[in-house]
């Protein structure tokens, strides 16, 4: 029961949505924002791992259930793997996505070696802004995961853009 | 002829049971249904590493009682799926697809963004779905 969506109705979707939150419904409360984005997608992912892990028999450990996120998963919403996966083998696993498809549009500060304050603060509203569009994949993530029975907290990193790092903390 | 299918949630909570006989046993199928629940998680946590079935989703026979013969499927997401037979010879190939078109449906079912996970199930098009898989099991085995 597949049917085909354009891929710019995604993105002008996901950009209408992290506006809206962010600039219309809590408007002043950022953290609210952050929480209800990552909500939604933790369902989106709740229900996406329902269907992507249907064919596939179970999964043995923590280990396997990430390498079908990181492969099969990422495949499936991105059209790529993740391009490098790091762990401590203590219930920590880095995904590094070196091109992530969401945020290929978003345009790059160069960061001025000595801005005047204005701009720095400028500067850092735009990294908020730019980190508040990584909830929703988060989300998703958390979702996917929990729905496989591995409870953790998923958080993003984009000190590099146009990579972007998700760092997965499994709660023992 | 399948007398019930059931669908239960990670937790054993009951998400879909639905019976497809005229008779007031209702209550009988879903003590079955309960009881198998108990079979499906020793399955689960004693795997039989003896055969190639340490991953299975198709769980097979779980037990036959008098006259029924209960299936178990588990998917990745620790949901179970239960069906309940009154046939006496059901070829496996019969039950797998059947939980294959069944899995298929309940996976619609869930991707609804107004179904709350972990309650009912209340879409009548998977009631609907439902009750066509379950007529053409009864077509097809008895070829």
């Amino acid at each position: 029961m597949g049917r085909d969506v354009s891929e710019s109705c995604i993105d002008s979707l996901l950009t209408e949505m992290v506006s809206t939150y962010c600039n219309r419904f809590y408007a002043n409360k950022p953290e609210l924002a952050a929480r209800r984005t990552e909500a939604i997608g933790y369902q989106v992912g709740h229900q996406l791992s329902e269907r992507y892990t249907m064919e596939r028999p179970c999964f043995s450990d923590h280990l396997e259930a990430i390498k079908f996120i990181c492969k099969d998963f990422w495949f499936e919403l991105f059209k790529k793997q993740i391009d490098n996966l790091k762990t401590n083998h203590r219930g920590t696993f880095v995904l590094q996505d070196n091109r992530f498809r969401w945020l290929t549009r978003m345009s790059i500060d160069q960061s001025p070696e000595n801005g005047t304050s204005e701009e720095l603060s400028i500067m850092a509203d735009n990294k908020t802004m730019q980190s508040m569009h990584l909830y929703f994949p988060c989300g998703i993530i958390r979702g996917a995961l929990s729905n496989l029975g591995i409870p953790c907290a998923v958080s993003a990193d984009i000190s590099n853009l146009p990579a972007c790092s998700f760092v997965i903390r499994i709660k023992a | 002829m399948i007398v019930c299918v059931a669908v239960v949630g990670h937790q054993n909570n009951p998400l879909y049971i639905q019976s497809f006989t005229d008779a007031d046993d209702a209550l009988k199928l879903h003590h079955i249904v309960h009881c198998s629940l108990d079979v499906v998680d020793e399955r689960v946590n004693n795997p039989k590493k003896s055969g190639p079935t340490l991953n299975e989703t198709f769980l097979g026979l779980l037990y036959p009682t008098e006259n029924y013969k209960v299936y178990g499927y588990l998917t990745n997401t620790k949901v179970k799926f239960i069906l309940v037979t009154t046939d006496l010879d059901v070829r496996d190939a019969d039950v797998r697809n059947f939980f294959r078109r069944f899995h298929a449906a309940y996976v619609d079912a869930v991707s609804n963004p107004f179904h709350v996970p972990g309650k009912k199930i209340t879409s009548r098009t998977f009631a609907d779905r439902v009750s066509t898989i379950v007529q053409s099991f009864g077509l097809s085995s008895s070829v």
